[in-house]
This record gives C-alpha cells, sequence and structure tokens, in this order.
C-alpha cells in the first residue's frame, strides 16, 4: 500500500505540474489570446441560438490554425496556402466581408449564411465541410466568428434577395441564358466554354491582392456556394463579395436570372445535367445556328 | 451653387487639363480663402503606360496609351490628383444633396480620385460598350461589387464613414481610382499645376489636411482671419517606386 | 516497521525527484522549442496521423478529441478514405515534395510491480517483484494518404522496442464507389472497425496499453482470435456524409491477421453498425453494435504425421458480439466510452483443440466439458479540459460465465480479470505540423488464476503452477501494476 500512495503522490504531484506548466507561457503553446472586437454575440439559427463563449473553444480546436487567433486569416498554416496554385487564403473575419450570402452585396451575411457555409466547406480549398459537428456546435461557432468584426454591431445582416419559383428548363430558358451569358461579359472571366479561361482570368486578384482564379463550370459539381440551382442563382445575384464575383442584381431581372442558372448548368460537362442533355438535342437539331460566345461577338446586343 | 456644377463638369471639359477646384460652402462676405500648391522631392516612380490590350475598343482610343496615375506629377515639382481637405475648423458642413459623380469612360476612371461627403449621393456612370464590375474596396465601409454592363443606369450609392476608399474593375485591372469619403465637403483636388484653392472658409483656426495615395496625409494649422488669402504649401517626400 | 517507514519516505522523495527531472528535461526541451532527439515505441498500437495534418493544415485538435483518439470529424475524415472531399484530394494538387510519412515513438520511464510471483526464498503464495527503468516503446512508420481521387492507401511497418517490424496494416481503399458514400472497399490489413478503437485510444502502458476484452482467451483456450489484432481481408463500409450513420461488413481470413497462408480454409466475418445523434448541448452520442464469427480449426491434414500448412481442418466455430457507445456531456467536453462484449468459443477450443495441440478425431470430451462463455466490457471516460489537456480513466471487467472444464478441474473464475487505469495526456504544443504528448499514466490488473495481459502480449509471469493459488472454486487475485510516464511524439 506504501507503494500505491507514493504511486499516487507521484501521480497527482506530475499533474499539478503539467496543469502549472500549462499555464507558464515560457513553457509551451499556451492558452491562446483572441483578439475579439466585440463583446459576446449570438447567432440564431432556425430555432437554435449559438453563443459565442461556447463557439470559442471549438474555434480554438478547428479553425485557429488557418483563420488564426486574431480572425484575420493569418493562422499559422496561412502561409502555405498559394493563392497562384488556386488555394485560397483563409477567410479574414476582420472585414466583415463573406462571399456566400443570400443578402446583397456589401451586407452583412445572415447567421444562416455562415452556418450553410461552415457546413458545406468551400470545394477546392482547404476549409473542408463542417457538418460532422453538430449543429449547436456549427451555431456557436458562427457566434464567436461575429466577435472578430465590429461590422456586426454597427450593421444590421442585410435582407435575403426574393427568388421567384424557378420555371422549367426548357430550351428557350437555356438559350436566353446562354444570350445573358454573352451580354453580361461572363465569358470575360469564365471563358466562353465556362473553364475559367477568359481574357481577364488570368489578372484577378481578390480583396486583398492574392491572385483568384474563375469557377471552372466544367469540372466541378460544386460551386463555391452550394450546389443547388438555388444557390446559383444566388452566387451571381448577390455576387462572391471580397472577390472579383460582382453582383449582376441590377441588371438582371429575377426571372431572366433562372435563364442564365440553365444556361450555367449546361457547362458542366463533367456531370450530365438535364440541362446539358436538352441543349446538346437543340444543338444538333439546329447546326450553324449559334454565334460563338465571346470577344467576336457583337458586344450589347 | 455654381462652383457646384463646375465641379461635376470639369470631370469632363477639364479632363485633359485635369483641374479640379471645388469649393462646396456658402461663400460669404467675411470667407477667406486657403490655397496653394503640393509639391514633391526626390525622384518619382516612372508611370508605365497602360496595356489595354485585353479590351481591343480601349487601346484603340487611348492611342498613345494612357500613363498609370499612382504618381502624377507636374512641371515645377508639382503633384497632381492630391486631395486636400479641412479636417478640422469651421462650421460643420451639410451633408450636399448633389450627387458626385464617377465616369466610366475608355477603361479609365474619370476622374482618378473623386472626393464626396459622407453620405453624399454618389453616382457611378459606364459609357463603354462593354461590361464593367465597380468594386470598391473600403476597409470601414461595407466592400461590395457589382457589375454594369453597357447601357445599365448609373448605380446610385453613398458612404457612411470617412475614408480612401480604392476602386477597382477586376475585368479591366488597370482601372483604378479613388473615393475619398470626408466629413467635409470643403475639398479640393490639385490640378496638373498642383494648385488648390479651399473658398469660402470663415474666420477660425483650421486644420488643412493633403492625402496622396501613395504617400498618405499630412496636415498645417492655418489661421484664418476675416476675408485673408493664405498660401500654404504641401511637400511630399517621393520615392521611386510604388508600394 | 521505522525501517520500513524510512525506506518508503525515502521512495517517495526519489519518485518526487524523478518526476521533477523529468519536467526539468521537458521544460528545457520545450524552452528550446525543439524536440528531443529521442527515437525509438511499443507495438505501434497507437495512430495519429501528422502528415495529414501537414498536407491541410488543420490542427491535430481538428480531427482529435485528443489524438490519437478520433473525433467525428477526424472518423468522416478517415470514412471518406483520408478525403476532405474538397476536389483537392488527390496527391495531382500536392506540393511534389510533399511526402505522407509519419513517425511515431515514445520513450518512456516505466515500472511494473507484479505480486505472487515465484522468486528464490518468497513464501508459498509468492513474492512482490518490481522492475523500473527508462524503455522505449515501439516505433510506427506510418504511410498512409491518397493516390488518386476516391482511393486511398496505408502502409504501417511497425516495430517493436528492439527494431524488429511487421506490418501492422497494409490496404488499399476504393472510396465512393457508383459515386456512393455508402460503398467503400478496403482490401489487406487492417484494423476492424470497432466502435472504440484500440488503436487510436489514450493508453500506452503495459497493463492500461490495452483492452482486456480485445484480446481476451479463456484459460486454456486454443483460440487465437483478438477483436484487437488487426486481420486481413476485405471490408465494405459505408457512412452517411457526417457519418453519423456507419454500417461495415468484413470477410476475414481465419488467422487472426498473421501473415503467411491462412491456418484453414475458412473465413471470418464481421459487422459493424452505429448511429450517432445530436442530443443540444450535450454534444454528439454514438451507440452501436458488432457481431464476429469465426471458426478454428482444431487439426490439419498431415503428411508423415507433419501437418500441411494451411489445411486446417475440424473447424469449430466461436464468437463476439456486442455493443458500444460514444457519449458525450458538457457540450464535448465530457466523453464516455461503454463497451459490452459477450464471448463463446466451441467447447473444442474451449479445451484447447487446435493447430498448436491438435485433437485428432474422434476427440473424447472429457466429462462435463462446456462451451465457455464470458462477458467483458469497460466504461472509459476523458475530459477534455482543453484540446491540450486531458484526463482519462477506464474500469474493465471481465467473468467468466461458463468454463470449458467443470470444477474443480477450473475454478469458476479462473480468467476473471478487473482492470483500472487513470492517467492524463498534456499536449505542451498543437499546431498542425507535428504532435508531442507528455504522457502518465497508472494501471492496475487484478487476474484470477491467469497469467496478466500486458501491453506487449506477454506480461509477467506469476506464480507457476498458477492454480496453486486457486482453491476448488476461487483463484485469488494476481495484482499487476503500471506507472509510466514519457513522451509520445508524432511526426
Amino acid at each position: 500500500m506504501k507503494s500505491i500512495t507514493s504511486v499516487v503522490a507521484f501521480f497527482f504531484g506530475s499533474l499539478g505540474l503539467a496543469l502549472a506548466a500549462g499555464t507558464t507561457p515560457c513553457f509551451a503553446q499556451t492558452d491562446i489570446h483572441f483578439h475579439t472586437v466585440t463583446g459576446p454575440m449570438e447567432a440564431h439559427i432556425g430555432g437554435l441560438a449559438g453563443h459565442s463563449s461556447d463557439g470559442k473553444t471549438l474555434y480554438r480546436r478547428f479553425c485557429v490554425g488557418c483563420h488564426g487567433a486574431s480572425g484575420d486569416g493569418n493562422g499559422e498554416n496561412a502561409i502555405w496556402f498559394d493563392p497562384t496554385l488556386g488555394f485560397a487564403k483563409p477567410r479574414d473575419f476582420t472585414l466583415g466581408v463573406f462571399k456566400c450570402r443570400s443578402t446583397p452585396t456589401g451586407a452583412l451575411p445572415t447567421d444562416e449564411d455562415l452556418f450553410d457555409a461552415v457546413t458545406r466547406g468551400f470545394v477546392t480549398t482547404n476549409m473542408p465541410e463542417w457538418r460532422s459537428l453538430t449543429n449547436q456546435e456549427r451555431a456557436n461557432l458562427v457566434a464567436f466568428v461575429k466577435t472578430f468584426s465590429t461590422r456586426w454591431q454597427t450593421d444590421k445582416a442585410g435582407t435575403p434577395i426574393a427568388i421567384p419559383p424557378e420555371p422549367p428548363a426548357k430550351i428557350e430558358s437555356i438559350l436566353h441564358g446562354r444570350e445573358l451569358f454573352q451580354k453580361m461579359e461572363c465569358w470575360k472571366c469564365h471563358g466562353s466554354e465556362g473553364r475559367g479561361d477568359g481574357p481577364s482570368a488570368a489578372t484577378l486578384t481578390d480583396s486583398k491582392g492574392n491572385p483568384i482564379r474563375p469557377y471552372d463550370f466544367t469540372t466541378g459539381e460544386r460551386f463555391k456556394c452550394g450546389v443547388s440551382n438555388h444557390d446559383l442563382y444566388r452566387i451571381f445575384m448577390t455576387g462572391l463579395d471580397g472577390t472579383p464575383m460582382p453582383s449582376f442584381a441590377d441588371n438582371i431581372k429575377p426571372e431572366e436570372a433562372w435563364d442564365l442558372v440553365h444556361f450555367l448548368r449546361t457547362l458542366q460537362v463533367s456531370i450530365k445535367t438535364p440541362e446539358l442533355g436538352t441543349f446538346r438535342q437543340w444543338v444538333s437539331a439546329h447546326p450553324g445556328q449559334l454565334k460563338p460566345i465571346g470577344q467576336e461577338a457583337p458586344p450589347g446586343k | 451653387m455654381r462652383s457646384k456644377s463646375v465641379s461635376l463638369l470639369l470631370p469632363f471639359v477639364g479632363l485633359l487639363a485635369g483641374s479640379v477646384v471645388v469649393v462646396l460652402a456658402n461663400p460669404r462676405a467675411d470667407s477667406g480663402t486657403i490655397e496653394g500648391k503640393v509639391t514633391y522631392t526626390g525622384t518619382p516612380p516612372k508611370m508605365k503606360p497602360i496595356d489595354m490590350a485585353k479590351e481591343p475598343t480601349c487601346a484603340k482610343e487611348h492611342n498613345p496609351p494612357e500613363m498609370a496615375q499612382n504618381v502624377v506629377t507636374g512641371p515645377g515639382n508639382v503633384l497632381e490628383y492630391v486631395v486636400v481637405y479641412i479636417s478640422a475648423g469651421g462650421p460643420p458642413s451639410p451633408t450636399p444633396t448633389q450627387a458626385a459623380r464617377y465616369d466610366q469612360k475608355g477603361c479609365m476612371y474619370i476622374p482618378h480620385v473623386l472626393p464626396m461627403q459622407v453620405d453624399q449621393p454618389l453616382q457611378i456612370y459606364t459609357d463603354d460598350p462593354f461590361a464593367h464590375n465597380i468594386h470598391p474596396l473600403p476597409k470601414l465601409n461595407p466592400e461590395w461589387n457589382k457589375s454594369q454592363p453597357p447601357g445599365a443606369p448609373p448605380i446610385e450609392t453613398k458612404w457612411s464613414k470617412p475614408e480612401f476608399i480604392e476602386v477597382k474593375c477586376n475585368i479591366h485591372p488597370w482601372m483604378h481610382g479613388y473615393f475619398a469619403v470626408l466629413k467635409t465637403s470643403r475639398y479640393a483636388v490639385t490640378d496638373n499645376n498642383g494648385s488648390f484653392s479651399l473658398k469660402g472658409l470663415p474666420p477660425d483656426k483650421y486644420t488643412v489636411t493633403s492625402w496622396q495615395e501613395q504617400y498618405g496625409t499630412q496636415s498645417q494649422e492655418v489661421t484664418l482671419a476675416a476675408g485673408e488669402t493664405k498660401t500654404i504649401t504641401f511637400t511630399y517626400k517621393v520615392t521611386p517606386y510604388l508600394y | 516497521m521505522g525501517e520500513r517507514a524510512r525506506h518508503s519516505a525515502k521512495k517517495s522523495i526519489s519518485w518526487l525527484a524523478l518526476s521533477l527531472l523529468g519536467f526539468f528535461l521537458f521544460a528545457m526541451i520545450l524552452a528550446d522549442s525543439r524536440s528531443a532527439s529521442a527515437k525509438p515505441l511499443p507495438g505501434g498500437n497507437f495512430r495519429a496521423i501528422p502528415a495529414f495534418a501537414r498536407k491541410y493544415g488543420l490542427p491535430c485538435s481538428a480531427c482529435h478529441t485528443a489524438w490519437p483518439e478520433l473525433n467525428n470529424f477526424g472518423q468522416v475524415f478517415r470514412d471518406n478514405g483520408y478525403q476532405l472531399m474538397n476536389d483537392r484530394d488527390s496527391p495531382i494538387w500536392q506540393n511534389p515534395t510533399y511526402w505522407p510519412m509519419t513517425l511515431r515513438m515514445t520513450p518512456n520511464w516505466h515500472r511494473e510491480r507484479t505480486n505472487h510471483q515465484p522468486v528464490d526464498g518468497a513464501p508459498p503464495n509468492g513474492s512482490v517483484v518490481e522492475q523500473h527503468g527508462f524503455d522505449l516503446s515501439g516505433f510506427d512508420l506510418w504511410t498512409a494518404g491518397t493516390l488518386y481521387k476516391n482511393i486511398s492507401f496505408s502502409l504501417l511497418p511497425s516495430s517493436d522496442s528492439t527494431g524488429a517490424f511487421h506490418f501492422e496494416n497494409a490496404f488499399v481503399r476504393f472510396d465512393n464507389l457508383l459515386k456512393s458514400r455508402w460503398l467503400n472497399v478496403k482490401f489487406g490489413k487492417f484494423e476492424l472497425d470497432n466502435l472504440v478503437s484500440e488503436k487510436r485510444f489514450l493508453f500506452l502502458s503495459a497493463n492500461g496499453g490495452l483492452y482486456q476484452t480485445y484480446h481476451f482467451a479463456p484459460v486454456g483456450d486454443a483460440n487465437d482470435f483478438g477483436l484487437g489484432d488487426n486481420q486481413i481481408g476485405l471490408e465494405l463500409m459505408g457512412h452517411s456524409i457526417n457519418s453519423y450513420t456507419r454500417y461495415s461488413v468484413s470477410v476475414l481470413s481465419s488467422n487472426s491477421g498473421n501473415v503467411g497462408l491462412p491456418s484453414n480454409r475458412t473465413y471470418d466475418g464481421y459487422v459493424t453498425f452505429s448511429q450517432a445523434f445530436q442530443v443540444g448541448r450535450l454534444g454528439l452520442q454514438r451507440l452501436g453494435g458488432y457481431a464476429y464469427v469465426g471458426r478454428r480449426p482444431t487439426f490439419s491434414q498431415t503428411f508423415t504425421t507433419a501437418p500441411i500448412p494451411g489445411t486446417g481442418i475440424g473447424n469449430k466455430s466461436f464468437y463476439r458480439v456486442g455493443f458500444a457507445g460514444d457519449l458525450y456531456t458538457l457540450q464535448g467536453k465530457w466523453e464516455f466510452l461503454p463497451f459490452f462484449l459477450h464471448g463463446y468459443d466451441s467447447v473444442f477450443l474451449g479445451i484447447g483443440c487446435g493447430l498448436t495441440a491438435p485433437c485428432s478425431p474422434p476427440v473424447t470430451l472429457p466429462a462435463g466439458a462446456k462451451a465457455p462463455t464470458w462477458n467483458g466490457g469497460f466504461i472509459e471516460t476523458h475530459y477534455y479540459y482543453s484540446p491540450q489537456l486531458v484526463l482519462t480513466g477506464r474500469y474493465e471487467i471481465l467473468r467468466m460465465s461458463r468454463q470449458a472444464f467443470p470444477t474443480p478441474t477450473m475454478p469458476a473464475n479462473q480468467g476473471d480479470i478487473d482492470a483500472y487505469t487513470a492517467g492524463y495526456r498534456w499536449y505542451p504544443i498543437m499546431f498542425s505540423r507535428a504532435g508531442l504528448a507528455w504522457h502518465n499514466e497508472f494501471s492496475l490488473v487484478k487476474t484470477a488464476g491467469a497469467i496478466p495481459l500486458s501491453g506487449n502480449g506477454v506480461g509477467l509471469s506469476p506464480l507457476a503452477p498458477l492454480t496453486a493459488l486457486c482453491s476448488a472454486t476461487r483463484c485469488p487475485g494476481v495484482w499487476s501494476q503500471t506507472l509510466f510516464f514519457g513522451f509520445d511524439f508524432d511526426f
């Protein structure tokens, strides 16, 4: 039993030392000091309330490596993401600017938007899907992310844009969408076939001056901000703030926007979308009737 | 009133002259003037010609090519496109209801630097037969990014916080300008002689600040008596490289 | 008495001195922010892959509650075939200098102490034997990753502390067949899809570093199967998008993961299923069940009385069934892992018929011989003080419910086990490049009439013959304890 006593003494003694060492900065990486700029924040996703105080622990566990203790996207890994190779830098939460929103360009996203972004991750980047966390955990993280920018105190989240019901993806809709793709000059960045190789593609930079690539429709199944037609609709009608992708809400009428959605689906040649089938059928029945997309075509008409 | 409309016309009329002189306060009998020049010492960076080959219409329009406008110098070591404004002193200036106008023409922003007051309406026009996207990059105000295809109506907006906001077009990366959003409407932008003039200033102790996109701000204290005109000079130490 | 007390006090002081020494070493190493240039870890039983952290830039804590134990995010990553599913998992997107290589070892100090040991001059019940000293664990050299999108691999040569290597696992996996998460095929040697992984748990000591139930065989039983042994075969597994629902079905060679020709020509089968639920602020709760069914030969075809390898016949069956859980409270800070197992071996295996002691037919069963059955289980708990400090504890119990031989040949409790383990792991640094943990653990195992299992599978031999301790109906406990501390490093 004496042996047991000494063992127990040793055990708790060294545990105590470990705890003591764990709180002494010179010994090791210890508690991370977060540079938040607001008080506690909440996030409301449906009936679920997230709390920044709970989100902090989760942020430390899952997020700090890339987004950093200041939330500025300068975590220890940020330097290894090479934008010239197409790997986007981690989001800087201090700006309060977010790509994937249901709200108009310039407006803050809703809590649901952030929740969805965390859940879905960002395809082609190192931001993974976090749907393996519980809803409560993700709501807490959203609340904590909001503590990095005072915009969440000074501004209200925008109102989600109205989206009319989706009409059927008939060939007329696809062809009109194609005209819009030409007229709105989507091809200048995304290329005439949607490969992300338009004339302006090479010089694009995000708002922090890092090179950024236009989305390549031909290889991807998912988009930066979702997979559904509604997600696609939102992407170009709200713009991806912080990137070169502008909002087209002032220039494309809501009903026309669906036409563009339907056309964009035909660019996804790696997955056989129904829109692509409809389009190809029409093209083979009407040879030579389509004007090529791009610079040669008369602009504006 | 008149000077205001002049300020709106000048971007067009005076584009080549590059002269923008704006005073928006109501002139009073006892009002004074602060005027002067913005000069530099050192070697300024050499501006490179803008390559607009990606937009052939513009390349054709600007032959020989335009020079970049980050640091625009004039004869006598003067700097153009420097915003000079009253940062303290005088009565508060009411928010103008007349919109500040920004133009996109031939793949250039006109003017290169557009001053305006906080919450003043801002209209962004396009005159080009192809699409632009207008992408201001504020730090304090909300960042947005809108497409403007040919023939689209002007974008109407405003800024609610004072800030120097870089503006760019991602489709035409050489397009590069600034919104100078100020707390006052007492401002001017130096012309190609480096000259500015702030008129209609009631007697007071003023802080006059100048801002250049590369070299930042400088301030001077000026005490103005009734009806007085004072001449001041801002001098920037320039370096031969951009940052 | 006074002599002994002084001795004891002296011992306590020496422990304290040792622990202080350890910490000074530790502090020096950390102050230098460099890892000790130590080398060599045990049995290669423990899994965390900083190579993935380096590939994706995520901190250890993203995939592990406390490495090497996986959290649900890590589980999803693993279920996806080591893919984040960001369309950038394939090596074609990697910097060519990236090398998916992980090293792990634990230089340590440990003390082993067992009673009822046969010692010269000791009383009939034996004496306490104590050993201690600095030591090395075995060593893992693990490569794992993707070969292409939806094709992944793992190769783990693992050595014991002397450097003798074996392949702990080696498999290739085809993920998301037919674009379905529900169809993934693994081929090779791999860990069974156990609901509580022994390869990723938080214990390292000789007595605490294994689940007794995962390696238990009744006294005298010839079955070599262990649920905790990596097996060779083919696994079909599937999972929902967040891995809340998981299943696996495996077909395995019936030789408990040993390489070379299987001992016979039958196959074992293993199925698991689990489902996780979100319970508000408590966190994620997972419950599941499993069943392993197999057969082992009791003799071989022979030529001039020598057995022909791989021709085991006279197959006799066994099974293991049970359930397990992974339950969280305090928003994921406090975890409980309950586990239950019911085991059954054929009476022929139970009386010792196997390839090492073949029972050529016709076998005459001893009078009263029965198929041995037992129940085992544990409750394990982890308290995550922070992502960098975890406190652990476990109580494990194993009870024979039916012995192969009736009493008095075999006392009713012979083989029973009670095991207690407590410890903590402190991760002084937690970046996304490498891992270092200070590990401290104390474990106690009480076995009745059997050699205690320990981390290397050998254990200390208690008094022989074991049954000398036992009465007709009961065997007294043999206590074996380990005190362990060491630096667990993982690059």
